[in-house]
């Protein structure tokens, strides 16, 4: 059953607990630079999401045999760890590029490891299929994660990981709908860290003068393996339809709206509520669509009869 | 005299043979028939009441030798994709990763690892996999009379299982309104192969 104190219990933690630890850094360093800053920002979400996931009573066991599992005992960490050396001072980029690619490419199958999606248990897919679907799935991927990154580079503000938290909170709400409790469950921590960890670089970019900019890359990183992670147990493990988990995914690409000449130029604030505006709009719309389509599937396990009125049958001929 | 030597070779030859092939008959295979066989299960809903259903897709044999039981083996698997519980969306909802995670565990499987003949049956210790996790049950399976019918030897068996889901890794969170302790029912009637 879905317990929404404890979904907020785990929210807090995760966010309380990135914030402190990328505050209590800054305050021991300085000045700030943006690598530090940067490792910081992973550390605490790694730190965040940990404790989250712990609130939620999240098993860890070993080996992960579950795709929930692999999501967090795998791909998490690794993303940490990219993000981590990506951030380095003296890291070529096309080193940090290189490793990021990597990873969006062997994601996919390190989710789908030992479904019957790729052990052909149940004739799900064939090879060919399996194949051409974790090709699809690593360019989703690295191509909103590439655009983002891209973005975030381009402006400066905290509005790209505001609405890459709110879409992923969104997309929690929206798997726990599709009937996957414990999937969406997960999105929650991850979406408070995203959020907590932005709000406190952005504190200390505002403090020690650096451009803003040079701290997201790690939380847009792990923000968008993250929401990737939790959409595509969604849906190839859970009920989450293809169309909902597109539209989810893409969704926060819609802060390049924001990019138009006549817009880009305007006041910070305006540009970023203009692109939190953006990205709430359609996901209120998925939303909708969801809660819908749990109305209508859930109905009868809800314990919905049909009215009384429905079940007295007219007297006909047959029927007498 | 070396034709004489030849024959009995021969005759010691085939007759090894089927000595040998007599002792490897000892034993009879069986295959699980789906028609007469079925796996059902129920659960308490609220602890007030009872939810009952079944897997309909289910596969298994087993070797019968009545000389020497503990060289009996059995073995069954379920197809959790089946799940049956007379409600679509509930069916639905089973097949999801915080109950059956079928796409993840598409199998329920038993494998024997020692049999012993009791009264009336046979106590059948083995492995059980259900959702990723596998452990050591008991089962007692009471029956093993057999009947000819239309030229094919049957035996059938029936037994009883209780298991608590959280054993098996099921999240509590789901457990909710279900109850933990799930009972399943197998009633299995093989046809010699």
């Amino acid at each position: 059953m879905p317990e929404p104190l404890l979904y907020l219990k785990s929210m807090g933690a995760a966010a309380i607990a990135s914030a402190m630890f990328v505050l209590a850094m800054a305050w021991r360093k300085r000045p700030v630079s943006s690598a530090w800053l940067n490792s910081a920002c992973v550390l605490a979400m790694g730190l965040g999401l940990a404790l989250g996931c712990d609130v939620l009573a999240v098993r860890w066991t070993w080996p992960p045999v579950k795709g929930l599992d692999r999501f967090l005992m795998i791909v998490v960490p690794m993303a940490l760890g990219i993000e981590l050396i990506a951030g380095l001072q003296r890291m070529p980029r096309w080193i940090a590029w290189f490793l990021r690619a990597s990873l969006a490419a062997a994601i996919p199958r390190i989710l789908l490891h030992g479904s019957v999606y790729l052990t052909g248990a149940g004739n799900q897919w064939t090879r060919w299929e399996a194949g051409v679907a974790l090709v699809v799935c690593g360019l989703l991927l690295a191509g909103t994660w590439g655009l983002l990154l891209l973005l975030s580079l381009r402006s400066e503000g905290i509005s790209i990981p505001l609405a890459l938290g709110l879409t992923t909170q969104c997309a929690g709400l929206t798997v726990m709908l599709a009937g996957y409790l414990k999937g969406g469950a997960t999105a929650f921590p991850l979406a408070a860290t995203i959020v907590a960890t932005a709000i406190a670089a952005k504190l200390i970019t505002m403090r020690s003068g650096i451009p803003a900019k040079l701290g997201s890359p790690a939380i847009i990183g792990i923000g968008v393996i993250g929401l990737f992670g939790v959409l595509l147990i969604g849906r190839f493990f859970g009920r989450l339809s293809t169309g909902c988990a597109l539209a989810l995914l893409l969704i926060p690409l819609l802060c390049w709206t924001a990019e138009v000449p006549f817009l880009r130029h305007r006041k910070p604030w305006l540009v970023g509520s203009l692109r939190l505006a953006l990205v709430a709009i359609p996901l209120v719309v998925v939303l909708a669509g969801a809660k819908r389509d749990f109305d209508r599937n859930m109905a009868p396990l809800l314990g919905d009869m049909p009215r009384h009125d429905d079940l007295i049958l007219e007297p006909t001929r047959k029927n007498f | 005299m070396r034709r004489l030597v030849s024959a009995w070779a021969l005759v010691l030859v085939i007759g090894t043979a089927v000595c040998g092939g007599g002792t490897a008959d000892a034993a009879d295979e069986y295959a699980y028939d789906l028609v007469h066989s079925s796996v059902s299960f129920k659960a308490r809903h609220l602890d007030i009441s009872w939810i009952h259903g079944r897997f309909n897709e289910v596969e298994g044999k087993f070797s019968l030798d009545r000389e020497d039981p503990a060289k009996s083996t059995f073995e069954l698997t379920i197809k959790t994709d089946s799940v049956d519980t007379a409600n679509k969306a509930r069916d639905e909802h089973l097949r999801q990763p915080d109950y059956f995670d079928t796409k993840q565990f598409p199998t329920i499987e038993f494998k024997s690892k020692s049999t012993k003949p009791i009264k009336g049956g046979y106590e059948v210790t083995g492995d059980f996999t259900m959702h990723g996790t596998t452990k050591k049950i008991t089962l007692v399976l009471m029956g093993g009379k057999e009947h000819e019918f239309k030229g094919v030897k049957r035996v059938a068996f029936s037994t009883e299982l209780k298991l608590k889901r959280s054993d098996f890794g099921f999240d509590k969170n789901a457990i909710g309104p279900i109850g933990d302790e799930a009972l399943i029912m197998i009633d299995c009637e093989g046809m010699r192969k």
